[in-house]
């Protein structure tokens, strides 16, 4: 019990943080904490959601990706076409989750065979899949989309918005997928010590590959749910969102350089996220200023449990030392 | 083993090793080469002055953000908060000084002075906090933007409340080249010789080639990795101030994003991203490549698409290229170290 209390202590902290971001919001408008209100701001960080996950089990893998947002922008640009051109959901969805998939793939190739370094690699093709989409879908983007392929971005059950049932779907899905199978043991290996792992007979270039495909195809799908948010693709979707997806997942307690965090965190870490900026929203702080905010939150969150950590160490460095010198005491006691 | 062939076996490997390193270095200047070669058969008029001089133009500020990120990229570390930095200075500066004219003189060390804090800032979260620099850098890129607009309440500093002599110097040209080329040139020859010829520069390579070794030798991590980003935070508040100057209009958005052009000047100039190798010349050159794709895609009249493609290949390409020469030039040593120790 000790034991799984210490593991979760990261999601404790953003519980708690979220009920004093919840609190705080309701404080500056009594529309906060009204059900519908709440369901329409959370349909707003979907995206933000699906791209979040697609970046975890790189993340706990010891990589990155700051490529995904360019993907999702090929993904929509892609539904968009497809849907302009007449082809049912049934067929488009699942050849743009394709595409998506396999530059996630190119990506986990030129990682995990050619070896080289994630950022750079995800940086460069952070400007060539952008390419691709504005080539894809020309100067003025894609609008007129059928009905179709908008229903995710309206469709609700009851009063829950069905991409909001769909983000908490995924989240389980994640979960299950890093804790209980064969690929998310794997990804937490490989990210402990890739070396020690592929020694002990990891498939480390395929589990690495796997996991910039599964990225790359969820941020296809964040592609589509943004097609049907905003009945429109253009080469330009999401640009810049990328920052915002790895302060989520670095914030929900995934260390950056891999082997650790859970799913969950990261479903958390964006309802704390949501929570501040719908808040700041309702106190009017304009959106560049909210990055003030966000920043500092991510720095603290990382640098006060490091703080901690060297303060213990050195008052531990203390104890030792004296515990030594008695030693010493007793053996030259025995001596005499 | 006879003495001879030790020696001989030495300094083919150490050619070997030190080769690869430059021919990086060489490899940089033979891309930039075949782009202008490429760009002047499809357009003849790349080739004149003008535009070789916008050319250089557009990359000094460019460069000059480069060479910083060059001091932090060598440590092995990163630095995303560069943009931010650059508004930041450019922004707060400026405010000040068209609010206190007294102060127009003084721009530059005001500048640097805010500069050199901000990378402190970073240097501390990444080397005593020890946040990983991404992170780190991620998160100050927020928060020095943020503070930007915070600071300045969606207002927009205008170019007649800038110090005459910035907007001059802007404009001004210099024996046939932009002052601004002038003053990146300065920039990048300072620091490169720094890094040369001082201590504090060759404990940075020391450092980045090999943390644990440089820890053993009594370095302070501490100390190297807060002095480059120290470094960096007032290199890169300088290149701000002459954005600023030459933008003339200074929103809360200014130099947003240019954080990856950046990193990818630094790459494509050959500095290891694995920190302990590169030049700050080769990433000044980074830039003016970056700049000439841009300039000669217009020139040839592609579309604005595929310069992000080619750009994100010709980074790609370049990393791929680091990590040959840093087998090779590991490779090298190792045979080294077997050679000396059979003997």
């Amino acid at each position: 019990m000790k034991l799984t209390l210490r593991s979760w202590r990261w999601e404790l902290i953003l519980v708690v943080l979220i009920i004093f971001a919840a609190i705080w919001s309701s404080t500056l408008s009594p529309y906060f904490l009204d059900p519908v209100n709440l369901l329409n701001s959370s349909q707003f960080f979907v995206i933000f959601s699906l791209m979040a996950f697609g970046l975890f089990p790189i993340v706990v893998q010891g990589e990155i990706d700051i490529s995904l947002a360019s993907t999702l922008a090929v993904g929509s640009v892609m539904i968009g076409k497809l849907a302009v051109s007449g082809i049912p959901m049934v067929v488009g969805l699942p050849l743009t989750l394709l595409v998506c998939a396999a530059l996630g793939a190119i990506n986990g190739i030129l990682v995990a065979v050619a070896g080289l370094p994630s950022l750079v690699v995800t940086l460069g093709t952070l400007g060539a899949y952008r390419g691709i989409a504005f080539i894809i879908a020309g100067d003025i983007g894609v609008t007129g989309i059928p009905e179709e392929y908008l229903t995710l971005g309206s469709a609700r059950v009851g009063i829950v918005p069905v991409s909001v049932i769909l983000v908490v779907v995924v989240a389980g899905l994640l979960t299950v997928l890093m804790a209980f199978t064969r690929f998310g043991r794997y990804s937490y290996s490989i990210g402990s010590n890739h070396r020690a792992s592929r020694m002990a007979g990891v498939p480390v270039a395929a589990t690495r590959i796997g996991a910039y495909a599964l990225g790359g195809a969820s941020a296809g799908f964040a592609g589509l749910i943004w097609v049907a948010q905003y009945q429109s693709a253009r080469g330009d979707n999401a640009d810049g969102t990328i920052l915002f997806v790895v302060t989520a997942v670095v914030l929900a307690g995934v260390s950056i350089k891999g082997g650790t965090g859970h799913a969950p965190a990261v479903l958390l870490a964006i309802v704390l996220l949501g929570t501040l900026q719908t808040g700041m929203k309702l106190a009017n702080v304009p959106g560049t200023s909210q990055t003030l905010v966000i920043g500092s939150l991510l720095i603290i969150s990382i640098g006060v449990p490091r703080l901690v950590e060297i303060a213990r160490d050195k008052i531990a460095a203390l104890k030792p030392a004296q515990e030594t010198t008695t030693i010493k005491h007793v053996e030259v006691e025995t001596r005499v | 083993m006879s003495a001879g062939i030790k020696t001989l076996t030495r300094r083919f490997s150490f050619t070997k090793g030190a080769g690869a390193l430059r021919g990086r270095f060489i490899g940089v200047l033979v891309f930039l080469a075949m782009l202008i070669v490429v760009f002047s058969i499809l357009n003849p008029r790349f080739l004149s002055f003008d535009n070789g001089r916008s050319i250089l133009f557009t990359a000094a500020i460019l460069a000059i953000a480069a060479t910083g990120q060059s001091l932090v990229v060598l440590t092995g570390n990163l630095d995303l908060s560069v943009g931010s930095i650059m508004g930041l200075v450019a922004y707060v500066v400026f405010d000040i000084s068209g609010k206190v004219p007294e102060l127009q003189p003084f721009v530059l060390v005001i500048a640097i002075l805010i500069g050199g804090f901000l990378g402190f800032l970073n240097g501390f979260f990444v080397s005593v906090l020890q946040i990983p620099s991404i992170v780190a850098t991620l998160g100050t890129l927020s928060i020095y933007r943020g503070f930007v607009s915070f600071y300045g309440n969606a207002r927009e500093i205008t170019s007649g409340t800038l110090p005459p002599w910035m907007r001059e110097l802007a404009m001004a040209i210099w024996l046939g080249l932009p002052a601004y080329v002038w003053v990146a040139f300065t920039v990048v020859i300072i620091t490169g010789l720094t890094l040369r010829y001082h201590p504090w520069g060759r404990k940075l390579y020391a450092y980045g080639s090999n943390p644990e070794a440089a820890h053993f030798y009594g370095f302070s991590s501490t100390q190297i990795v807060t002095g480059a980003y120290t470094g960096a935070g007032i290199i890169a508040a300088t290149g701000g101030l002459l954005l600023g100057a030459q933008v003339g209009n200074i929103n809360s958005l200014l130099a947003s994003g240019i954080e990856l052009q950046v990193l990818a000047a630094v790459v494509i100039g050959g500095v290891s991203i694995w920190g302990g190798s590169g030049s700050v010349y080769g990433a000044a050159i980074g830039a003016v490549v970056l700049a000439t794709i841009n300039n000669g895609l217009v020139m040839v009249q592609v579309q604005e698409f595929y310069r992000l493609l080619i750009q994100g290949a010709a980074i790609i390409l370049a990393v791929a290229v680091d990590a040959l020469v840093q087998k090779r030039a590991l490779g090298a040593t190792t045979r080294r170290r077997i050679m000396e120790v059979e003997s």
